[in-house]
């Protein structure tokens, strides 16, 4: 999971829906927090970070 | 009604005045093309596709020339910049919004948020507009920055002097609007000086203890609290106008909120989503650039229809109603891009808040007989002048 910074502007969106994946930096930020891999029962909820980023800023690689 | 149609849709592509059916309205800019100019010469873009891209490409769709007349005594930062300055500004206000800041506060917005409820929860019968949603951002607002709770009346005047002034710029109107401008840029400078000598945890000491190159000068600081109180009051206020103009009308969502509050977040979401108090954003081309299959010049001006891409059945399952379907595809009421609503969390944490502790005491109204749910279109923000609700107690 990843996050592009030059996309994100501090929605927070991702860490709303995917706390387990996502923490707010001081700015209120994303920060993934498993950045290589994420335990697979949290698929959904990473998709569902993904998808509601209104930047499109987060990407999934499988 | 929001979920309705009328009639009148087909017969007037360009409904003016008041307006009974916003759906209506917002699908008649969609029908008219994805992107086009208008008989003002202004460029209108409608598909949240389109909509997107322009909020994501400010290097081509300029913030700062299109919002650089706003009658505003001081710079309105940073609203009135583009990159690389916005960069500058942005770094030191997002945090001022971040998730760490609020949740320190929420209790105390929340207790306010009960006191106003609790002045007419036993009289069965409140008009949301006046009786609430006028009030509380403006609570907020103080709060935040750590003003007297009692000065609200007064700061409401000067807003409402300065926004009803900023509408119609002729003649006497303007002399009200700059009495308001200036009576309120001298009340700010006082409190500035207050929190420079003995800072407390408030966003002027937080501003104020920004130093090194991103040190803020007082016009600065003024032109940002004077943003803030234009873009996050009346807006507020007529959101939550619209939220219980919704939910006193549909008794099944209101139902869902009381039988589980978790599904709040997703029926606010919807709710911004089908009525954004900003319908449209301005931007200026920078140059030519190629948008929905047509060609804008450089040097155009453009609205970004962010209520009308809000509905569009390409982008949505059920366009015109509140549907937990729709909440992954997000929505452009905060718009996107680097100028993208800084004000968003603290909007949302209000709503939310507000609708919480609402339904904890009134869980079950209606609308009464003498509302008037029609808005008044052209206007930079819509709202309900007034909702008036009735209750058994």
């Amino acid at each position: 999971m990843d996050i592009n910074d030059q996309r994100c502007t501090g929605h927070g969106r991702c860490y709303e829906v995917a706390p387990a994946l996502v923490e707010d930096d001081e700015r209120g930020y994303g920060i993934i927090l498993h950045p290589d891999a994420f335990p697979a029962e949290l698929e959904d909820e990473a998709r569902r970070a993904a998808r509601l980023c209104p930047e499109q800023a987060i990407t999934i690689r499988t | 009604m929001t979920d309705e149609k009328t009639e009148t849709t087909e017969s007037c592509p360009h409904m003016e005045g008041r307006v009974p059916d916003r759906g209506a309205l917002w699908e008649s800019y969609r029908a008219a093309d994805d992107v086009y100019q208008d008989e003002n010469g202004v460029w209108q873009v409608t598909r949240k596709e389109t909509v997107r891209y322009a909020l994501q490409h400010p290097e081509v769709f300029s913030s700062a020339k299109a919002y650089n007349h706003i009658g505003c005594p001081v710079p309105m930062i940073p609203l009135n910049l583009d990159p690389p300055n916005h960069v500058r500004y942005r770094r030191v206000l997002d945090p001022m919004f971040a998730p760490k800041v609020l949740d320190p506060i929420e209790p105390e917005l929340r207790r306010q948020a009960g006191d106003l409820i609790d002045r007419f929860a036993g009289r069965g019968h409140a008009d949301i507009v006046k009786d609430f949603a006028e009030l509380y951002p403006t609570q907020v607002f103080l709060t935040m920055f750590g003003l007297p709770i009692e000065d609200r009346d007064q700061f409401l005047r000067w807003i409402n002097a300065i926004n009803g002034g900023a509408v119609h710029q002729t003649g006497s109107d303007l002399t009200e609007h700059d009495t308001a401008a200036t009576n309120l840029t001298e009340y700010l400078r006082g409190f500035i000086e207050i929190r420079r000598r003995s800072p407390g945890d408030d966003m002027f000491s937080r501003i104020l203890a920004v130093g090194g190159e991103d040190l803020w000068g007082e016009d600065e600081i003024l032109g940002f609290t004077f943003l803030f109180a234009l873009a996050g009051l009346d807006t507020v206020t007529g959101e939550l106008g619209f939220v219980f103009e919704y939910l006193a009308s549909h008794p099944e969502i209101r139902a869902e909120i009381t039988i589980n509050p978790g599904s709040i977040d997703a029926i606010v979401e919807e709710i911004l989503r089908l009525d954004p108090v900003t319908p449209r954003v301005s931007r200026m081309t920078s140059e030519e650039v190629e948008l929905g299959g047509k060609t804008i010049p450089a040097n155009s001006p453009v609205q970004l229809m962010l209520a009308a891409a809000n509905r569009d059945p390409r982008a949505y399952v059920t366009p015109d109603a509140v549907d937990v379907q729709n909440v992954d595809a997000g929505h452009l009421t905060f718009g996107g891009g680097i100028h993208r609503c800084i004000g968003a969390r603290l909007a949302r944490r209000e709503l939310r808040i507000v609708l919480e502790e609402f339904h904890k005491r009134i869980p079950d109204y209606k609308l009464a007989p003498e509302a008037d749910r029609s808005v008044v279109w052209p206007s930079s923000v819509l709202g309900l002048s007034s909702l008036p609700i009735t209750f058994p107690v």
